[in-house]
């Protein structure tokens, strides 16, 4: 039985000759994650299986083998990564809240007070928000938001003063608008496509990094409430 | 040495071994041997990217899964600090 599926002549026929064991291959590894979660009993161990799922969800988003396969990946990385984040936190302030006592932000078995402690969340975020920068777009604010993410709930609860949340709003919402109209300039007026480019490029940059650090902010100042 | 099914069948290998591992392999009752051991279906993954030329996806998908690392690390050790049964 041949395969009666329409396959652009683009594609080179290397991708084409992939694509079944590539999907077989995601399937099993879904199948096999899929399967554990159901025996585990344990939420956390359930957690750390969502991400075997999710490398079977991107094999079978790579077989598609173009272009198109590479746009797709990006936002499939991006929704593991919130939901990784999302339910990990549900699970940590669940147990605070079952054992009813108050914990410090930054787990010390030991009063420690060494240097790399308050240096090392620094570098990564350096290291994070400069890797994001280079990738610019949507995945590079969102691997520089983790960055800012990673270095605001490693710290010890600290207040943020009002006036810099609304001003991260509000560059937020500029750099949108940049986007916007970067957008705008590829059909009003296509011989300017590099500086449209670089408008969405750095524009959607901005504005997904300053979101994803308002969500690590607005979480701490949560937690400090409790 | 260079013919790309080598790749792809290693990655392949790599992604199915590795998922095996993370649910059977030995000492999994371990978180953090269970979340080491998503390690290797990562590295499969990778290759298998690589075979496809996503550049892009595959530098991103770099920066995520060492941030999904880290995520899990720290839910690992607080939960254990705040006397969680694992």
């Amino acid at each position: 039985m041949t395969a009666t599926v329409l396959v652009p002549n683009v594609v080179s026929p290397v991708v084409v000759g992939l694509f079944l064991p590539a999907v077989f291959t995601g399937i099993t590894v879904g199948l096999i994650g899929l399967l554990a979660i159901s025996y585990q009993k344990n939420d956390l161990h359930a957690l750390i299986l969502t991400d075997i799922v999710g490398i079977g969800m991107l094999i079978i988003v790579a077989s598609v083998g173009t272009d198109l396969a590479e746009s797709l990946v990006l936002p499939g990385l991006v929704v593991e990564l919130a939901e990784i984040m999302a339910i990990s936190e549900i699970l940590m302030s669940r147990e605070i809240r079952k054992q009813g006592k108050s914990v410090e932000l930054f787990p010390l078995p030991l009063n420690l007070d060494m240097e790399v402690l308050t240096t090392a969340p620094v570098f990564f975020a350096v290291i994070l928000v400069a890797y994001g920068a280079f990738l610019s777009g949507f995945t590079g604010g969102a691997i520089a938001g983790g960055g800012i993410l990673f270095y605001v709930i490693s710290r010890i609860a600290r207040g943020v003063p009002s006036n810099t949340w609304e001003g991260l709003a509000g560059a937020s919402g500029i750099a949108w608008c940049l986007w916007l109209v970067g957008f705008l300039i590829f059909f009003v007026a296509p011989d300017y496509w590099l500086l449209a480019l670089f408008l969405s490029a750095f524009g959607v940059f901005i504005k997904v990094t300053f979101k994803a650090s308002l969500v690590g902010v607005m979480g701490r100042e949560e937690f400090k409430k409790e | 040495m260079l013919d790309i099914y080598t790749w792809f069948y290693t990655g392949v290998a790599l992604v199915i071994i590795g998922s095996i591992g993370t649910v059977i392999g030995p000492g999994v009752n371990d978180p953090i041997i269970r979340t080491l051991n998503t390690e290797i279906p990562a590295i499969g993954l990778s290759l298998i990217l690589l075979t496809y030329n996503s550049t892009i996806a595959l530098l991103t998908y770099i920066a995520a899964t060492t941030i999904i690392s880290m995520i899990l690390l720290r839910a690992i050790v607080r939960l254990e600090e705040l006397g969680a049964e694992l």
